[in-house]
């Protein structure tokens, strides 16, 4: 399969912080997710990734062309929203309407209309009337008017209500059933991705935990509880992460059905990725 | 990079009817011979832009651009185009208004006269640009207003402190020459001047990382 994003070793340094050996890969027509708790590094991928970082090491292939030689031919087909990263306030849609068709080639008008009609948007308003949630759908009606091959999207849902953070979801839904476009969409919010992502990237600390598809991980991993006697008897190998509560344990496994088999503990739960993204955060090993 | 210059024109369009109002200003004193304000319209043409930068940075602008195609550098290109646009609109604008004006006030077109103070005028604020927007590029705009408030003050006193010790006269003699050519060599520095903050500006920002 082709792949779209190619990130290898990416290595950044800030004081008091590193973005440790980061490496994955986005197959073309996918959407991966990256969570991670605020600060974990999941922006300073996307800007590594989008070269607002310049200065990092490692190696960043969007359509296969290097990120560095061939910034402007891969930005044409990329489409971005940023966490609270934009256009001046002060301005109106129809001035981004006017700005973007001096800057993409393929900048479509009429969608980008379409859209301000379809999310309600006043095209003569400046953006600071405009509420959180609108203002993020108009950054999203930016970002997919010229046809973009690849969306990376920053916390597109963070600060939205839950009704805006659902039809911003309906949003990127209907987009990758319409278009052979790939998505990488970092939130902290999981349960936003997964309904929609296909593959899951977990950073945590600057270092990538875990990259697998949300199939493997919501199928596969489970959360055993047991008492205490029960978890002594678990070998270290089966198990992930544990975190004590005050009745029960409750166990990180890889592999619900071959711990099913191994070990005669009744209580397996389905994880989430909130759950597993606490458990890899504050569990113990 | 059409595009970048057209934001950054809609972003600074509602200062437009100001400089309009200041235009109509400039016209009704002239005709009244009173006071001349015509050096305040290419100032305030920069004065504008350096606005529109504290906007940029308020929305955190240039991350965003940085997302666009070749969008590091048609940021700065099309700031110092926009600036030198309005700068020169302005001028010719406020040249043809003093040709009148002059006309009108005493039958006879000072050219000479006229020319000069709008050359001078808009070298002095190509002369702010070229210092600012490398600042501002450099440190942000919040940080560059303390920079360029350093490099007057800088520039004062180590003139002040030249007048002092160095007998100017003999140096300003020996150019005398030069005066014939005095509008030809503004062009020629403020071109070369222009220039060299665009290039400064523009390895700063392709390095900067937001």
């Amino acid at each position: 399969m082709e792949n779209i994003l190619e990130v290898k070793n990416l290595t950044k340094t800030f004081p008091g912080f590193e973005l440790k050996n980061v490496s994955f890969t986005l197959p073309k027509g996918m959407i991966m997710g990256i969570i991670g708790e605020n600060g974990s590094g999941k922006t300073t991928t996307i800007k590594s990734i989008l070269n607002i970082y310049t200065k990092y090491s490692g190696e960043i292939k969007i359509f296969g062309l290097d990120n560095h030689k061939n910034d402007k031919e891969i930005k044409e087909n990329i489409g971005v929203v940023l966490d609270d990263m934009f256009f001046p306030e002060i301005l109106t849609p129809n001035d981004i309407n006017n700005t973007m068709q001096g800057i993409y080639k393929n900048w479509d008008s009429k969608m980008f209309n379409d859209y301000l009609k379809e999310f309600s948007l006043a095209p003569n308003k400046q953006i600071k009337t405009f509420s959180k949630g609108m203002r993020k759908k108009l950054e999203i009606a930016t970002a997919l008017s010229h046809h973009p091959k690849l969306l990376i999207l920053d916390e597109p849902t963070s600060g939205l209500d839950p009704v805006a953070r659902a039809e911003v979801i309906q949003i990127f839904q209907s987009i990758l059933e319409k278009d052979e476009c790939s998505i990488l969409l970092s939130s902290h919010i999981t349960t936003d991705l997964e309904h929609i992502a296909d593959y899951i990237t977990f950073i945590n600390n600057g270092e990538i935990v875990l990259s697998k598809t949300t199939n493997d991980l919501l199928d596969n991993y489970g959360i055993a509880k047991c008492t205490k006697n029960e978890f002594k008897d678990i070998a270290k190998q089966d198990y992930i992460k544990y975190k004590k509560s005050k009745y029960e344990y409750e166990v990180l496994v890889p592999n619900k059905k071959e711990f099913k088999t191994k070990y005669n503990i009744s209580v397996i739960d389905k994880i989430t990725l909130d759950d597993l993204m606490v458990l890899m955060i504050k569990g113990e090993e | 990079m059409i595009g970048f210059i057209k934001k950054d024109l809609a972003m600074i369009k509602s200062n437009f009817k100001l400089l309009g109002v200041l235009i109509v200003i400039y016209a009704i004193m002239g005709l009244m011979e009173k006071m001349d304000i015509s050096f305040i319209l290419p100032f305030m043409c920069v004065m504008i832009m350096i606005s529109s930068f504290s906007y940029d940075n308020y929305n955190k602008w240039d991350a965003y651009s940085i997302s666009l195609p070749n969008g590091r550098k048609n940021s700065v290109k099309s700031k110092y185009i926009t600036t030198l646009l309005m700068t020169f609109i302005v001028s010719i604008i406020t040249t043809i208004l003093s040709f009148i004006i002059s006309y009108i006030n005493t039958q006879s077109i000072n050219y000479e006269q006229i020319l000069v103070t709008m050359f001078g005028t808009v070298f002095g604020t190509l002369l702010v640009l070229t210092i600012m927007y490398p600042i501002i590029y450099k440190l942000g705009v919040e940080k560059a207003r303390i920079g360029i408030f350093l490099i007057v003050f800088g520039i004062v006193i180590i003139g002040s402190l030249l007048a002092n010790f160095v007998d100017l006269s003999n140096i300003l003699k020996a150019l005398a020459f030069l005066e014939d050519y005095l509008i030809i060599i503004l062009i020629l520095v403020a071109i070369i001047m222009v220039y060299v903050s665009y290039k400064i500006s523009e390895k700063i920002y392709l390095k900067k990382e937001f």
